[in-house]
């Protein structure tokens, strides 16, 4: 039976217990799932070459004795295997291959592959996130066939792209342009086509990148009045619905003297944002778009790997997605400046409220990484919430490792491609670092701090400016992800700030401690910049 | 009358007929509140019906009382609906329903006098008799007033869907019966249906659909239908019927053949009554058909089973009996049968009602299906786990072989508390209407079930009592009796093929107890059982004939494959038996006799009679020997064993003298210090008293008891200063250099314990073994004595002798520490008394 026959034939209590049934687990009931699941991983995993280099011959028969013969691992211990995508040596077959950006890595892509059991609980797991998106409370959702979708996410083969094509067999969804008519289309024009669409038939859920949405909300009220419009002729194309929500709204705007929001025109059931800004901009989308935004967890490697329930206040993981431990902040640290160390890995019953985890996944049902690093943090929001009767820890997603700089969740930048776009560009930079700050409007930026070399003679003639529009230019050329910036968001995410000579050797000096080249503290910043006189922009 | 006036008295009357016969059929059911709502809806419609078809008949008191309680019965449906509505979505707050009922009871007072609809009167026209009526403006309260209870009753129901309280599915006939009676309601005010009795014709479809409802909810059955009143009621309301048809006729043909029309009034009374008993009959036969005999058969069925499962205590035809009613009950299914197999934590297919299917399928305890239904204790429909948060615990190919098994219902049976069973029912075909299992064969398994699992507790029970019966409680292996009957089992089965016969006997396994310990002995019995259990697996039975012995009936083997087993045993217990550094060498042996069919035997018990014989040879062939019985000369065995027997004994002296020869050429004190040994220790023996036998043990074993010493280097043994400490560690070990030697001569290795403890003291703190008293057995304790009597009495190359007195005085000294206190006295007193006369 597919979702949309279970919709019309089911009780909804029945397909609430079905697909969002993880909510009333107890803490002990989740793991044994996770335990569970995991041994039939290390099973699968025994069978195959991948297993086999990582378990020597020693195949753990409990989880405690896979924690302790499994090292923790990165993608370049897979990449041999995954990026020749060399199938007879995994745990299953995969059925689909996704891409995501390798940042720091020997090359621009890395791939995941998905097995057919891993897409049957991606299915379910994003079902049961759709049911979540338009809920109100526990059981109550709203979910209709044939309900009006603008997607704005990247197309396959990025995991952003996967559901719609999961879910076409499961219930007819109209997507704002069509799943086929996406395909062709690159990511900003599905974006724009989808949004024009929407304003001539109204939609009923948004699914959108948190800083894609910003933009979007922030910029409605120029494409409602804009010549894109298509003036008159766009009235006509617009349902009798639309035309009446954009009369009203245009009458009462001007009436009240106010700008044009998104929920003037659109009365969304659900609202479901992914990136990593997601918390910087759900106060302002949630009063733009009179529904607070849903977050997802996930990602190529993990897949569709959390949710936030009704009440929108902390993720919960799915528990058949993947086996979870987390690295404490401290431990994470230690490991960053010491690549050597192997740091404790804490399970899912065992953290502590508040506190920052690195996290480290085991993709269940046939999938290839095992104790992988993913690079994201997350905050421990509470171990209970006996609001929403949830007897699972709750997370909110932070950032990710220091050493890595995500922008609005379109690129990640590393030490090696800052280093690599330094010396393509072939100025004379000495030491610097590089952070991620934000401006006043909320956006990330990436902000790098340089040294020229004294003995070059072109250190005499760059200014901040020069240098800024040249590395822009640069990142530009190297990262397209970083282009994508620009063209969609219409943000330039990079500041560049000259600092003399010798002043990060000389605070390394005297506080007898290296700096982290991408990701040090801001405290470490500002003393930086208060040591060479120059102070901080707020 | 014609066909209109005929329509208006059938169709009420059939109308009015499916109503009381659910009126009936819901009297009789368990009452809650639901039913308590249908009734008085059925009520509700029963007036309608009712009143109608009386005004057309134009019963008494009249046309305008039955139309009175015609509309009172129309008026009442709305409120009544909307109360049946309110039960069934099991909503809570009651205020619109009482402000409903306070509402509409005075509007149906107030139609009592005609306010709504007003001079209702009936006419003829044509000889067709009409009823007509006015209608007042004020009856549009009534009609909105209906139309906004309707309302109510409506999204009562889809707050109830959509709050998850009530499946749609549920509503489907709710919904199609109030749909046709409110249009057929409506059409009967068009002018082109006034002439057909439409609004009652929709009140009878509607009663049926309200009864489908509750019927799916498993509240009311038209089995409860049956019973001696309702076949009466129906065949009076038939009787009556037919008495409306053909009474004319009937008086007419009463008439003619009785003119007189002096007993016609009796003959028609006789007729109907006549008639009223035929149908009473019909009805009786008709419904018990219908509604019990179903429900009957499928009882007698139960009642045979519990029968037959409950007659038995054998789990094989427990479990056909169980196959056999799940044939009959489920035809279209294919049910598998799980049994728990406790041993191995699983539960195990042991039989299906498809004989053709392969029974290799497990469900592991783990599986969170058991656990599921363990904890739920019913039965549960396959898609609904799939709903469940068990279902994210399962692996996938546990949920690929319940799909490809198509497994649409599991059923358990479970006694005190424990899962013992599970019937997996698959759809044999790819029909999805046929799929899963009917209520009423979901309740009738879980009646058979229940009843399964006391007769499985029994059979287990008597299994586990019989297994017990049948095994070693030691090694858990089977025993002799039952071996011995399986092995003629397996005899019959092989008749036509082959099966070897393998007996092992463990050598000196009385010795190795003495030495190691009984603990130690039963250890090795155990660890071997296992071993020889695993190795032999499926191919054969392993039992514990004897003490110290084993058997193995290799059913379709040659005497090759059993040859192998014991090789392999072999090798396993030498290394089980060798020592390393921390962990003494151990000394056990085993021999091993094997015969055939047909190869050598011909009979069963020739076969256990062979391997005896053979296993007899390799005992007396040196032991620790595989010996293959074979056909040629079956008596030179036995002769061979009993000559080398007697051989061997009469060779003892022999060995025995050229192995103290050994000794005397090469260290002449060693030989001499046996002999005067072997003398003072029998001596001593003697007086204790020992038994003859005893003594020449306690003889045999001082002249060996150091022969060891052949193999400690002769640096050491005439070493003249006093030995080092690795020296001396040399030395102690020609203690187990003595065992190890007399070990290897056959019919000698009695004297070991004895020769094996002439170094160790009473206290404790001697060697090999550090026995304390009486651990060491009194043979050696006499060695003991006699060994150091005889040591302190000669010179040695780095001492001189010591006297009688002094070295009896050493004794005394030591009585207790080193010697026995009581052995020792006994000692001193026979030397002091001339008993034991000092050798030379």
């Amino acid at each position: 039976m597919t979702f949309e026959e279970k919709l019309k034939n089911t009780a909804p209590g029945d397909i609430w217990a079905e697909y969002c049934g993880f909510l009333d687990l107890s803490l002990q009931e989740y793991m044994e799932i996770q335990e569970r699941l995991l041994m039939e991983q290390i099973h699968l995993m025994a069978d195959c070459a991948l297993g086999q280099r990582f378990f020597e011959g020693n195949v753990p028969r409990s989880v405690d004795e896979f924690r302790r013969q499994v090292p923790l691992t990165s993608f370049s211990d897979y990449a041999d295997i995954l990026l020749t995508k060399r199938e007879e040596m995994l745990p299953g077959k995969p059925v689909v291959w996704l891409k995501t950006t390798w940042e720091g890595g020997d090359t621009p892509a890395k791939w995941a592959p998905y097995t057919e059991a891993m897409l049957e609980t991606y299915k379910r797991n994003i079902l049961g996130a759709l049911l979540l998106a338009t809920s109100t409370g526990r059981g109550k959702f709203k979910v209709r066939p044939g309900a009006k979708v603008l997607y704005s996410l990247a197309p396959m083969p990025y995991a952003t792209g996967l559901f719609p094509e999961l879910i076409d067999d499961e219930i007819s969804l109209q997507f704002l342009p069509s799943v086929r008519e996406a395909r062709k289309l690159s990511f900003g024009q599905q974006a724009r086509k989808g949004y024009r669409l929407a304003m001539q038939s109204g939609m009923n859920l948004f699914f959108g990148m948190s800083s894609v949405l910003y933009g979007t909300t922030r910029s409605l009220d120029t494409l409602a009045n804009s010549s894109d419009r298509g003036g008159f002729r766009s009235f006509l194309r617009m349902s009798p619905r639309m035309l009446w929500r954009a009369a009203r709204a245009s009458y009462r705007c001007r009436r009240d003297n106010t700008p044009l929001r998104p929920k003037d025109l659109f009365a969304l059931d659900g609202f479901v944002c992914v990136g990593t800004d997601t918390n910087l901009y759900r106060d302002e989308l949630t009063e733009a778009w009179g529904i607070r935004p849903m977050e997802l967890a996930g990602g190529t490697e993990p897949s569709c790997m959390g949710t936030e329930t009704w009440s929108k206040n902390g993720l919960v993981f799915f528990p058949d997605a993947c086996f979870y431990e987390f690295i404490p902040e401290q431990e994470m640290l230690q490991s960053l400046r010491d690549p050597s160390y192997q740091p404790r890995t804490y399970l899912i019953n065992e953290l502590v409220a508040g506190q920052k985890y690195e996290l480290v996944i085991t993709v269940l049902k046939g999938g290839a990484f095992m104790r992988y690093r993913v690079g994201d943090v997350y905050r421990c929001l509470r171990l209970k919430n006996p609001q929403d009767r949830l007897d699972l820890p709750q997370f909110e997603y932070v950032d990710r490792i220091p050493t890595v700089i995500d922008i609005a969740g379109f690129t990640r930048i590393t030490e090696r491609e800052i280093q690599k776009v330094i010396e393509i560009s072939c100025l004379p930079v000495g030491e610097w670092l590089a952070a991620k700050e934000y401006d006043e409007t909320g956006h990330s930026y990436l902000h790098i701090y340089l040294e020229l070399k004294p003995d070059s003679r072109q250190s005499l003639i760059l200014s901040q400016k020069l240098l800024q529009e040249h590395f822009s230019a640069y990142f530009r050329f190297y990262d397209g992800d970083y282009g994508d910036l620009k063209r969609l968001l219409g943000i330039d995410p990079l500041k560049v700030t000259m600092l003399p000579s010798g002043t990060i050797a000389r605070y390394e000096a005297e506080r007898g401690q290296e700096l982290f080249r991408v990701g040090a503290p801001q405290e470490a910043i500002l003393d930086l910049l208060r040591m060479c006189g120059l102070e901080k922009e707020e | 009358m014609d066909l209109n006036e005929r329509l208006f008295i059938i169709v009420p009357l059939i109308s009015l007929l499916c109503n009381a016969f659910l009126f009936v059929a819901v009297l009789s059911a368990k009452k809650n509140r639901l039913v308590y709502a249908f009734i008085a809806m059925l009520g509700g419609f029963t007036i309608w019906c009712s009143g109608s078809l009386f005004m057309r008949m134009m019963l008494a008191p009249g046309p305008d009382f039955w139309y009175q309680v015609s509309i009172a019965g129309i008026f009442l449906v709305p409120v009544l609906l909307y109360n049946f509505i309110y039960c069934f979505v099991e909503v809570r707050g009651q205020f619109i329903r009482i402000a409903l009922f306070i509402i509409w009871t005075p509007l149906i007072l107030m139609n009592l006098f005609n306010v709504f609809i007003t001079d209702p009167h009936m006419v003829v026209e044509n000889g067709e008799r009409r009823f007509v009526y006015g209608i007042s403006p004020w009856i549009v309260v009534p009609v909105l007033l209906a139309v906004a209870t309707l309302w109510g009753a409506w999204r009562l129901s889809v707050r109830a869907v959509r709050e998850g309280r009530v499946a749609l599915s549920s509503f489907r006939p709710l919904i199609i019966g109030t749909a046709v009676m409110f249009v057929g309601t409506m059409t009967a005010a068009l002018p082109q249906m006034v002439s057909l009795p439409v609004d009652t014709f929709v009140c009878g479809i509607n009663a049926i659909c309200l009864y489908y409802t509750l019927h799916k909810k498993r509240l009311v059955q038209l089995q409860n239908l049956f019973s001696n009143g309702t076949s009466y009621l129906l065949s009076v309301i038939f009787s009556v019927l037919l008495m409306q048809i053909c009474y004319d006729r009937v008086e007419q043909l009463c008439y003619r053949f009785f003119p007189g029309g002096v007993y016609w009034g009796l003959a028609l009374a006789l007729f109907f009554s006549l008639s009223t008993v035929c149908f009473y009959l019909v009805i009786r036969l008709l419904m018990k058909n219908l509604f019990v005999k179903p429900q009957e058969n499928r009882q007698d069925r139960l009642r045979k089973f519990s029968a037959a499962v409950n007659k038995s205590l054998a789990l094989d035809d427990i479990l056909a009996l169980y196959r056999d009613f799940l044939q009959e009950t489920v035809p279209g299914k294919t049910a598998r049968i799980f049994l728990l197999d406790k041993q191995k934590g699983e539960y195990r297919a042991v039989t299906s009602t498809n004989a053709s299917l392969a029974m290799n399928d497990v469900l592991t305890l783990d599986n969170p299906v058991v656990k599921l239904l363990r904890q739920n204790g019913n039965g549960i429909r396959y898609s609904d786990i799939q709903r469940t948060r068990t279902y994210r615990s399962m692996w996938e190919s546990e949920k690929l072989r319940f799909q490809q098994l198509r497994v649409c219902y599991l059923l358990p049976v479970i006694c005190d508390d424990e899962l013992t069973a599970i019937t997996l029912f698959s759809d044999a075909g790819s029909d999805e209407k046929q799929a899963g299992l009917r209520t009423e064969q979901i309740s009738f398994l879980e009646s058979g079930a229940a009843m399964l699992s006391m007769a499985l507790k029994n059979a287990t029970l008597y299994q586990d009592i019989q297994n017990k019966a049948n095994r070693d409680a030691m090694t858990g292996l089977y025993n002799r009796s039952y071996f011995t009957e399986h092995l003629r089992r397996d005899f019959e089965t092989c008749s036509h093929a082959e099966i070897t016969l393998l007996l092992i006997s463990f050598d000196d396994f009385s010795l190795y107890n003495e030495l190691y310990g009984i603990q130690e002995g039963d250890l090795i019995l155990k660890e071997y059982g296992m071993c020889l259990e695993a190795l032999v697996g499926s191919r054969g039975t392993v039992a514990r004939y004897g003490g110290k012995e084993f058997a193995v009936s290799f059913p379709f083997c040659t005497a090759a494959v059993a040859e192998n087993c014991a090789a392999s045993m072999q090798e396993w217990l030498k290394a089980k038996t060798a020592g390393n550094g921390s962990r003494p060498h151990k000394f056990l042996t085993f021999s091993a006799g094997i015969s055939s069919y047909p190869y050598s035997a011909a009979t069963a018990d020739q076969l256990l009679s062979y391997a005896n014989m053979a296993l007899f040879s390799a005992k007396s062939s040196g032991k620790n020997k595989i010996i293959v019985y074979t056909p040629s000369s079956p008596e030179s065995i036995s002769i061979q064993s009993s000559q080398a027997r007697r051989k061997l004994v009469d060779n003892c002296a022999a060995t025995i003298y050229a192995l103290t020869a050994a000794i005397d050429a090469k260290d002449h004190y060693t030989f001499n210090h046996s002999k005067n040994v072997a003398e003072y220790a029998s001596a001593l023996a003697a007086a204790i008293p020992l038994d003859a036998d005893h003594i020449e043990i306690v003889r045999q074993a001082g002249l060996l008891h150091d022969i060891g010493k052949i193999g400690i280097p002769e640096s050491i043994l005439s070493k003249t200063g006093k030995l080092t400490d690795e020296e001396y560690e040399i030395m102690k070990q020609h203690v187990e250099g003595s065992i190890a030697m007399i070990k290897y001569l056959p019919s000698l290795d009695y004297v070991i314990p004895t020769a094996i403890g002439h170094h160790e003291r009473w206290d404790g703190k001697g060697y090999p073994r550090g026995l304390v008293g009486e651990q060491n057995p009194i043979a050696a304790r006499c060695l003991v004595i006699a060994d150091s009597f005889d040591a302190m009495t000669s010179r040695r190359s780095y001492r001189e002798a010591m006297s009688v007195e002094q070295a009896l005085a050493e004794i005394r000294r030591n009585l207790g520490t080193q010697f026995d206190p009581k052995l020792g006295a006994l000692f001193i007193e026979l030397v002091e008394s001339g008993k034991i006369a000092l050798q030379k």
